[in-house]
């Protein structure tokens, strides 16, 4: 619902995450597999609440929102993904925060990361 | 602390997980092909008594017992030279099971692999059979270790994922810590004698 008040809007948290696979995948791809995911594993009434958006995903690292009240299901959700389409793959949360802002952070220390930090 | 993870396949190069060192239970005779901290259990599976106590007599090193038989699962806990009882989707305790594997010191496997690998009803009734045994656990101060017991590269997930998803479940985190670092000085400390008594000097 749009133009509520700031004390009624729903409050959000972003997730950091990192895509790790044997093919490349799609946004579309990605973002069907963790609806697919989250409601066999919650059911629709749950699914719903959990209003999980995908802010940005450049094939392989990613920032997902959600509702706060729903993190830990979310991250369940994503760590119980493990292939999108015909690609095996492991969803890494690289970390949690409250705006989008700090959660890109967490990608910036993935950009400069080496081969050699084992990341 | 030292943080193990108890996996199905010798790992070659995982991304960052965040567990220090790998037991391996396999049956393959595959050798490690990396030199990260792989820890080569022995696996047992059985699906009698019989087999189990056949399995035993060849037995060293960290013991793990892989059954679906809650019968094996309990003369198994038993048994002084089971060190762990593995984890897989179609693994059965009972409440005796959990019990007896509190005071004999039996570390019991959580896993994550059995959720990643099924769906539908056969997961629903895992997430209700997780749930209840955690809360055993809890009741006995049972020793358990949150794992991934990955049979690839694929079902492998950081640990902190793993203690996510179990504190969800409603998992002592920081016991299921402390019980795998304990497990790990049984293991590797040439020190150690039993908890609590150590030589010093």
């Amino acid at each position: 619902m749009k133009g509520l008040p700031p004390a009624l809007r729903k409050r959000k948290r972003y997730i950091a995450f990192q895509v790790l696979g044997n093919e490349p995948v799609e946004e579309r791809g990605l973002i069907q597999e963790i609806w697919q995911t989250a409601l066999s594993l919650y059911g629709e009434y749950y699914a719903a609440g959990m209003n999980i958006w995908v802010e940005h995903f450049d094939g392989r690292k990613g920032v997902i929102r959600c509702s706060r009240d729903a993190l830990e299901k979310v991250k369940m959700v994503l760590t119980l993904v493990s292939s999108v389409g015909n690609a095996k793959v492991v969803i890494v949360t690289m970390g949690v925060a409250g705006t989008i802002k700090k959660c890109m952070r967490y990608l910036e220390v993935l950009e400069n990361a080496s081969a050699a930090d084992g990341v | 602390m030292e943080y193990p993870d108890f996996v199905r396949f010798y790992p070659e190069e995982p991304f960052t997980t965040g567990y220090d060192t790998y037991i391996v239970f396999t049956a393959e005779r595959e050798q490690a092909k990396s030199n990260m901290g792989i820890i080569k259990g022995y696996l047992i599976e059985a699906e009698s008594v019989g087999e189990l106590l056949f399995g035993l007599k060849k037995a060293k090193g960290i013991t793990g017992v892989l059954s679906n038989e809650i019968k094996v699962n309990k003369e198994a806990v038993m048994r002084k030279k089971v060190d762990v009882l593995l984890d897989s989707v179609d693994r059965r305790l009972d409440y005796a099971t959990i019990k007896l594997a509190a005071e004999k010191n039996v570390v019991i496997e959580v896993a994550l692999s059995k959720f990643i690998i099924s769906s539908g009803v056969k997961r629903m009734r895992l997430f209700e059979e997780t749930i209840q045994l955690l809360k055993i656990i809890n009741k006995f101060k049972t020793p358990f270790v949150l794992t991934t017991a990955a049979s690839s590269l694929y079902e492998l997930r950081h640990r902190r994922q793993v203690e996510d998803f179990f504190a969800f479940l409603g998992a002592d985190v920081g016991k299921a810590r402390i019980h795998a670092w304990k497990l790990m000085r049984r293991l590797t400390d040439e020190r150690y004698i039993m908890d609590g008594l150590e030589v010093e000097g």
